[in-house]
């Protein structure tokens, strides 16, 4: 008779040390979404690389100002923001894409989908005040160009080859006044291989410096890794 | 202890034209299913083993030339074949593996010299041709991870494309 009582405690406590290790295994959200970012967004086929400014409130809306020549077009509103296990979400319903950011790395970015497409993001924060207002000779301290001055190559790694391995990677990053790659994060990969190649290239490449600016610019870099055969047998060992 | 031997060196011929040192466990374990070897190719195999090829060679023709049964003649070939592929010669180890793989054509061993004879001949495509059948045959063997591993480094051309997205 006093079985099931004792069943039930231990299943209760079961089910609560349960919960409390799946609790402890949540993402921990770090970052701050509230403010103002400059970002990067790609991927998308038909508009390519856009470079937008995006204000995010507290009381959960969000505003975009796309730059396009030279000048940041108006506020767009987009959908409210909202976060679960650490991950940030809003949509752009002007071009239905979802934006994610993963609230446990050290800046705002991730990726964003629609049905048939996937790309990603990467800011760095913005003065407060930045907006379409800004005139059009600070545009260039708000969202200053970045145009790489030398862009090392990665290494492909010979176990790599060997095993006959081909992958894609996504890192982003910002780039120091100095034009120096700062905090880069890998946001992509397809396999940990190519990650420390990866990371040795972008230490060593280096972009256009902003002297005077104290602004951090986001950047991104996607890396294919391909394997082609060579051509028939014409190719003599060495 | 002769039929261990004359697995030994079929991997250690590899294994060493590889690079690599000693012959694994896999391979080893496999050296049961070999019978009836007589003293000269077991000699000789050991001889190869020790990368002592001409001798290995001088030894091993002796015993095919003594070679009792399918089975005997087929290992006979197979490492004379992988004794002339550690020497540099490619065309003769095909010769050799080519007539022990038409006594024995499940002998992966043969396979997978010959895919190493038409590595260092360069003919990539046959050397996968052939390290494909030996992989059908045993693919636990770690040997064949090696050539192919080897293959893959002179027949692929690495690229790397960039983009940036700014």
């Amino acid at each position: 008779m006093r079985a099931p009582p004792v069943l039930a405690t231990l299943s209760l406590c079961l089910c609560f040390a349960a919960q409390v290790h799946a609790h402890k295994n949540r993402p921990v959200a770090t970052l701050e979404p509230v403010g103002t970012w400059s970002c990067v967004v790609y991927g998308h086929p038909a508009f390519g690389d856009e470079r937008v400014l995006l204000d995010v409130a507290r009381d959960g809306s969000v505003r975009a100002a796309h730059e396009r020549d030279g000048e940041i077009s108006p506020w767009v509103s987009l959908t409210t923001w909202y976060v679960d296990d650490a991950t940030m979400t809003f949509t752009d319903l002007h071009d239905g894409r979802r934006y994610e950011a993963d609230l446990t790395f050290e800046t705002l970015g991730g990726k964003w989908r629609t049905p048939t497409l996937l790309g990603g993001w990467w800011c760095s924060r913005g003065e407060p005040g930045l907006g379409p207002k800004l005139e059009k000779a600070k545009l260039e301290t708000s969202m200053p160009p970045l145009l790489p001055s030398f862009t090392a190559t990665p290494i492909y790694p010979i176990k790599a080859i060997r095993e006959a391995k081909q992958g894609r990677a996504v890192s982003c990053f910002f780039v120091d006044p100095d034009g120096n790659v700062r905090q880069p994060e890998i946001v992509e990969l397809s396999d940990e291989i190519f990650r420390a190649p990866i990371l040795n290239a972008l230490a060593r490449s280096r972009y256009q410096p902003l002297p005077g600016e104290n602004a951090l610019r986001p950047g991104c870099r996607t890396f294919v890794f391909r394997l082609e055969p060579l051509t028939g047998d014409a190719v003599v060992a060495e | 202890m002769a039929r261990t031997q004359l697995i030994g060196l079929i991997v250690s011929l590899a294994a060493g034209a590889a690079g690599a040192q000693s012959s694994d466990r896999a391979d080893r374990a496999e050296s049961r299913t070999v019978l009836g070897v007589n003293d000269f190719l077991a000699q000789g195999a050991e001889q190869i083993r020790m990368r002592q090829y001409d001798e290995g060679i001088r030894l091993t023709t002796l015993g095919l030339a003594q070679a009792s049964s399918i089975n005997e003649r087929a290992a006979a070939l197979s490492n004379l074949c992988a004794a002339y592929a550690a020497k540099g010669n490619p065309d003769r180890a095909i010769d050799y593996c080519t007539q022990s793989l038409m006594l024995r054509e499940d002998n992966w061993r043969a396979y997978s010299n010959r895919s190493y004879a038409y590595y260092l001949k360069g003919q990539y495509r046959q050397a996968h041709e052939d390290l494909d059948l030996a992989a059908s045959i045993n693919p636990e063997a770690p040997t064949i991870e090696k050539i192919r591993g080897m293959i893959n480094e002179k027949s692929l051309r690495p690229s790397i494309t960039m983009e940036d997205h700014r």
